[in-house]
């Protein structure tokens, strides 16, 4: 009989800890959330020299037919967050990458199983969260200070200019735009004017970058794990770069992320985060700048939006919530349209 | 956009072989599956919506008749039969034409083809605006 999941996980880690006996593991989650990669979540218990150990781990897996496509890179996420693990950035600790696909079908790296929640935002529970969070205002501000630890880092220092550092001027708009109308290209199915017509202004329009971060690339609740009222963790590191850091300032004052709560990522009030972020990173945030990047990043989310309704029309993926998404792309082209005066 | 029966179709099959399987309790389990036997019948019922794509492709129409009469030969000549194909070439062409159009020209055309992209989006929001 084929070996279960489960199965499978409990073999390899046995044998990347020979010394474990009886290794087991307990309260095993598929998890739901993540379109990009399979999540597993449990806790592996085991002896060790008479002891008894358990320790809470996560598995990231490429199902090798993601929502990103090829733009999605575990070995690079593995290496940000290596890179990260010995500065302030409050990241999960590593265990194992694995690129042998025979084990479970794709690569995967193991990490620490962050202690704490991660409160969906765009649930009425987790709206109501973050509201009461607010209200307490601990949560908000290490909303803030999370954040300004990305981009306050010396990010040659940690090691992560292999992501590529763009040139000074516009290169970096101008790199997200190519990545993005790669993923449109490789997910369109018909013409659509509406997005020519975004991704030509985005073109013709790039603001030139003031400063070079460490980008997070999607920084909101969400993809971040609470514990004690504080981050324990930024997780979902998919999207970051060496880029401009109003990039991530501009998705934090979005609204693409608080679905009609007055709170910044249904968390932090719109002054105080303008304010703590200044004090904390020394940037002054140019708002001319971040209308630009919102428009960019509903380029992004018509770009999300084909390539998953794409993938479920091409038959790669049975999952019905990217086939919802054919009813988003007309959508978000009607925020871009509107941002852009049409 | 997936076509109405394509979707009927998966969420039939994501009932029968996903969603029902999973239910224990007898009563919403046999609710699922007759669910799906319902919407195969439903799915016979519907017809695609055709006042979109004609809506579309008479928008499309006006507006290359207006732009052909008011710039002729500037226009780059296209065979694609697909007319929102064409527009999307035109409006690459606009924008990499834009320093040699000049300020004026370029905006009047781009102000053409803006109003003609809202009344497309106007057309797919009929079916996609927003339900919840």
């Amino acid at each position: 009989m084929a070996k279960s999941t489960q199965e499978k996980i409990v073999g390899y880690l046995q044998s990347k800890m020979p010394q474990a006996k009886d290794l087991s593991l307990s309260q095993f989650t598929h998890s739901p959330g993540g379109w990009s990669h399979e999540i597993y979540i449990f806790y592996a218990h085991w002896k060790e020299n008479g002891q008894d150990v358990t320790r809470g781990m996560c598995l990231r897996k490429d199902p090798g037919v993601g929502l990103l496509r090829n733009l999605s890179d575990l070995k690079e996420q593995y290496r940000v967050m290596q890179a990260l693990e010995s500065t302030a950035a409050p990241t999960p600790k590593l265990y194992w990458y694995e690129e042998d696909t025979s084990l479970l079908g794709g690569p995967f790296f193991v990490m620490e199983k962050v202690e704490g929640e991660v409160p969906n935002p765009w649930s009425k529970v987790g709206k109501q969260y973050y509201a009461e969070a607010a209200k307490r205002g601990k949560l908000p501000r290490s909303f803030i200070e999370a954040l300004a630890s990305l981009h306050n880092l010396d990010w040659r220092a940690a090691g992560l200019d292999f992501l590529g550092v763009p040139a000074p001027g516009t290169d970096f708009a101008l790199r997200e735009i190519a990545k993005w109308e790669s993923l449109i290209q490789q997910s369109l199915r018909k013409p659509e004017p509406v997005l020519t017509e975004v991704l030509m202004w985005l073109k013709a329009n790039a603001p030139k970058t003031q400063r070079l971060a460490f980008v997070h690339g999607a920084y909101r609740t969400g993809n971040l794990i609470v514990k004690d009222d504080a981050i324990a963790a930024v997780i979902d590191w998919e999207l970051q770069v060496i880029g401009d850091p109003m990039y991530d300032v501009t998705y934090v004052l979005s609204d693409l992320n608080r679905e009609g709560s007055p709170l910044l990522s249904c968390l932090v009030e719109r002054e105080f985060f303008i304010d703590h972020y200044q004090q904390l990173t020394g940037l002054t945030i140019d708002f001319e700048t971040c209308r630009y990047y919102e428009i960019l990043y509903m380029m992004r989310s018509t770009a999300f939006w084909l390539s998953a309704s794409g993938l479920f029309a091409e038959g790669k993926n049975k999952d019905l919530r990217l086939a919802r998404t054919t009813y988003s792309v007309p959508v978000v082209l009607d925020m871009a349209a509107k941002a852009l005066g049409f | 956009m997936l076509t109405a029966h394509r979707l009927l179709e998966e969420i039939i099959a994501s009932l029968r072989n996903v969603i029902a399987p999973a239910i224990a309790d007898p009563y919403p389990k046999a609710q699922a599956y007759m669910t799906a036997v319902i919407l195969e019948f439903v799915s016979r019922q519907v017809e695609e919506r055709q006042d979109v794509p004609h809506e579309k492709e008479q928008i499309l129409h006006n507006l290359f008749a207006d732009l052909g009469s008011l710039l002729n030969e500037k226009i780059p000549a296209s065979q694609d039969p697909d007319k929102e194909a064409r527009l999307c070439r035109l409006i690459e062409w606009l924008y990499t034409e834009k320093e040699r159009l000049g300020p004026e020209t370029f905006n009047t055309l781009n102000q053409k083809v803006r109003t003609t992209l809202r009344q497309l989006l106007d057309q797919e929001l009929k079916i996609a605006g927003k339900a919840e």
